[in-house]
């Protein structure tokens, strides 16, 4: 009984819900904010991503006469819901160690998936013609760079395993122990490749410039979001933020654990600090210093670069 | 004050812009696209932003005179904006017809087709008053709220 209780804590409060929603929303301003300062001007206050939700929640939901209503409908609570699952499973360093001790990175490759087919569904279940095609690019998009992310998942779990007298580690639990045990994977030769491949995987997943092909706004307007408005809408925000969230999150984990106190207030401004760095380096410098790609070269990059890359750490890591 | 009341006046700091080109020369079109961004001047310090799709679109901006062509599509368009929304007309052209008044092919002035609540004038409109016109779209929304201002 009780662990149901600590589960649902964990969905709603903290690491999931309300925390991962906070904070994935403080990343987003963070990251409109640095841009904006990045190219001189002033940007928007931190709060703006929480103005945006009220503004969207105070406008009238339209739904295409010609579109699939119950998929329409669905398909931004999917994305949100899937999401907020994932965002539970994500440990804070020295804070919460993880909700289960065995599997929970496969839990979280399945889960990860879940905004982008639900921008999919919603987008051909809205009728339009660019949401048709924002469909075959976002699946493009996704085939292409779920095969690194395997690999890196892969290479960190192989390299811990095999350390520690296994086959594979899917545990993060186990996998932060380890690193904060022997140091961290990020500083770890053979996993710096697959570091770097996560760096790359990140505005994929994230589809923000040079990969927000599936969105391009000055393209296919916005395509799979173009029929969406008022309250789906900033569900598909909430839902963005909650991957935000889990994605540097994950970051963190499998390459930064390292702490640096044993008070936990510490330990939780150290992971948003790590959070923060890893998305600057990764989000915020490379979209406000790039155009965007075509699909056809976004598509040749994931399976070229990120992949040999990860392929490499994990060559390495069975070498070794 | 209620939770719909703040919800309200909340959400008037995040007006999206949208552009619709209504057949301008696109000098307008220029200055909306970048001068009002650039350092100086910064749409996003109100949290603006340009959308995509007229389906997220708060304020729309409209420049240019109408013509025949693209009368029906514009009307279209901003028939497909979600209430509430604030239109802006850009420009002397969307205003008056400009330097294409009486032409053959000019359908407008825009206020005959759509009503507008913020007149932009010049040609083009200096990024000041550009920001001004959305700043007063801003004051006009919370009206079309319920709220005074
Ligand atoms: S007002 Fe002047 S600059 Fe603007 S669209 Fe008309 S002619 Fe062009």
């Amino acid at each position: 009984m009780s662990e149901t209780l600590y589960a649902i804590l964990h969905m709603t409060l903290f690491p999931g819900g309300l925390f991962a929603l906070t904070l994935g929303l403080f990343y987003k301003a963070l990251d409109r904010r640095v841009e904006a300062r990045l190219q001189r001007r002033v940007g928007p206050p931190l709060i703006q991503p929480w103005l945006d939700i009220a503004k969207l929640c105070t406008k009238e939901t339209l739904i295409p006469r010609t579109a699939c209503k119950s998929v329409f409908l669905a398909a931004p609570v999917v994305g949100f819901a899937g999401m907020a699952v994932c965002a539970a499973f994500i440990p804070v360093p020295g804070v919460f160690g993880g909700l289960y001790n065995m599997g929970d990175l496969l839990v979280l490759f399945y889960l990860l998936p879940i905004p982008a087919i639900a921008m999919m569904l919603g987008g051909s279940a809205s009728s339009s013609p660019f949401g048709a095609v924002g469909f075959s690019r976002e699946m493009l998009l996704m085939l292409a760079y779920e095969m690194p992310l395997l690999m890196i998942l892969l290479a960190v779990a192989m390299l811990i395993g095999s350390q520690s007298g296994g086959t594979a580690e899917f545990s993060l639990l186990k996998i932060i122990d380890w690193q904060l045990a022997e140091g961290s994977l990020g500083f770890h030769p053979a996993m710096i490749p697959a570091l770097v491949a996560y760096l790359m995987f990140l505005p994929g997943t994230m589809g923000v410039v040079p990969f927000d092909i599936p969105e391009a706004e000055t393209e296919i307007i916005e395509g799979p979001l173009l029929e969406y408005g008022g309250p789906l809408l900033a569900l598909y925000q909430m839902g963005s933020a909650l991957k935000t969230f889990v994605v540097l999150g994950l970051g963190v984990a499998l390459f930064f654990p390292g702490l640096i106190s044993d008070y936990w207030p510490v330990n939780l401004l150290w992971f948003l600090a790590k959070c923060v760095g890893l998305m600057l380096v990764s989000l915020t410098l490379v979209k406000s210093a790039t155009g965007r790609f075509r699909i056809d070269q976004a598509f040749r990059f994931y399976v070229t670069v990120p992949t040999a890359l990860a392929l490499c750490s994990l060559l390495l890591v069975w070498a070794l | 004050m209620s939770l719909d009341t703040l919800l309200k006046k909340l959400s008037v700091r995040s007006p999206w812009l949208f552009r619709i080109n209504a057949g301008s020369c696109n000098g307008c079109d220029v200055e909306l696209a970048t001068t009002a961004c650039i350092p100086r001047y910064d749409v996003e310090r109100f949290g603006c932003r340009y959308c995509g799709s007229p389906r997220h679109a708060d304020i729309v901006l409209i420049t240019g005179p109408l013509t025949t062509r693209v009368r029906d599509r514009v009307l279209t368009v901003w028939n497909e904006i979600p209430e509430p929304k604030v239109t802006v007309a850009v420009g002397i052209c969307p205003i008056s017809g400009g330097v294409f008044r009486e032409g053959y092919s000019i359908e407008g002035p825009i206020s005959r087709h759509i009503p507008v609540d913020v007149n932009v004038p010049g040609c083009p409109p200096r990024p000041q008053a550009i920001l001004e016109g959305v700043v007063l779209a801003k004051q006009i929304w919370l009206k079309k709220l319920g709220l005074e201002v």
